[in-house]
């Protein structure tokens, strides 16, 4: 009996669980989310892009990788492939030069809504096929119309298929016909 | 059956509690004492949590040496924009209720060093109070968002508060409210050399 009353309460602690961590603005405030990554596949000694999709909160902006001043906090990818893969740089896609009502005299280059970053990865010669698993995070500032809000960063996680290596011996065969 | 049902009731209740410690107010440490945290919107009536912080001489200051002076204690940054808006006005403000014995004292949340942020306030032509601000300061005052504004009467209780760029009025109001409260009886701004704060 008192087992069956504590199971009824599991759904009110439950409740309690999740009101509690939303509580903490420090965990609960999120301005940018990964939306994911565009396959990719990696020939070894043929480096391959990857599309990184991400979104800013509605009513929020950051500062694009070229902001304005060289006070603002630049949004940055960081990325940490496994040993066999190496990043070969990221292209940062151009911000939105706006202005905002606090100042609307000043242009700040952001980035708002969704935005694509494109990190270029390369397969060592001696990487084995197969799928890995790049980890990374973003690093971003971002601001309200009239707000903002302390450096935070997105951490995100996407696979990256390597495939085998063209030997170059083993091209479209011949026919054999052709002499 | 029942044994199953004690595991899961165990670890609901682990959770609950990981939870709940997660979402702890922030203690203050050692720069911070004498109060529990602030929350947003609970802060009027409440007293100012007293901190000690460095200003951009080095000097260490303690917001309780203030007392017998209104306070207008703004949290910002060098990143933030918003903040720039309100620096102009707060030079003015100064120069203005100084005299009756208001002092802004910005609290520069950023991790630029020391040399950056008083250039910054050079270039802005601060002549109010600036000081190095510290994690543990900002979630004192449960300062989420930048700027944030405390206007502190002369007692050391917080009279106003306001997160966001404010109107320029609204600032003004609410330091005369501050100015207003808090009475002077033995609460005299103490004058020694050691913990008069330096303006930039």
């Amino acid at each position: 009996m008192r087992l069956k009353s504590s199971l009824l309460l599991l759904p009110l602690l439950l409740a309690y669980t999740c009101v509690a961590a939303d509580d903490n603005p420090k965990l609960s405030r999120v301005y940018v989310s990964f939306e994911g990554a565009s396959s990719a596949t990696v020939v070894p000694g043929k480096p391959s892009e990857v599309e990184l999709r991400f979104r800013v909160k509605d009513g929020y902006h950051i500062n694009s990788n070229k902001p304005k001043s060289e006070l603002l906090i630049p949004t940055t990818l960081k990325l940490e492939p496994p040993s066999d893969l190496a990043s070969e740089g990221v292209m940062y896609p151009p911000g939105k030069d706006l202005s905002f009502p606090f100042d609307p005299s000043e242009k700040l280059n952001v980035y708002s809504d969704e935005f694509t970053v494109r990190a270029k990865l390369s397969a060592d010669k001696k990487a084995s096929p197969g799928n890995f698993t790049v980890h990374g995070q973003l690093n971003y500032q971002a601001c309200s119309d009239n707000a903002c809000f302390p450096p935070k960063n997105v951490p995100l996680q996407f696979d990256v298929k390597v495939a085998r290596a063209s030997t170059g011996h083993h091209g479209t065969p011949q026919s054999p016909h052709i002499r | 059956m029942n044994r199953r049902a004690t595991i899961i009731v165990v670890v609901m209740i682990a959770l609950m509690v990981y939870a709940g410690w997660r979402s702890r107010p922030t203690k203050n440490t050692a720069m911070v004492a004498g109060a529990q945290s602030l929350t947003a919107g609970e802060a009027v009536g409440r007293e100012a949590p007293d901190f000690v912080l460095s200003d951009l001489q080095g000097k260490k200051v303690k917001l309780s040496d203030f007392r017998g002076k209104a306070v207008l204690l703004n949290f910002w940054a060098t990143w933030c924009g918003p903040c720039k808006v309100e620096m102009p006005w707060f030079v003015e403000l100064q120069k203005q209720y100084g005299p009756q014995g208001l002092e802004i004292v910005g609290v520069a949340l950023d991790d630029s060093p020391r040399e950056v942020i008083s250039k910054f306030a050079k270039e802005m032509g601060v002549n109010y109070t600036i000081l190095q601000g510290q994690d543990s300061v900002g979630d004192a005052y449960g300062a989420m968002g930048l700027p944030t504004s405390f206007f502190i009467d002369r007692s050391g209780k917080i009279v106003e508060s306001g997160s966001g760029l404010l109107e320029r009025s609204e600032i003004e109001s609410d330091i005369k409210k501050a100015l207003a409260a808090g009475g002077n009886a033995g609460m005299q701004p103490t004058k020694t050399a050691a913990t008069t704060p330096s303006k930039t």
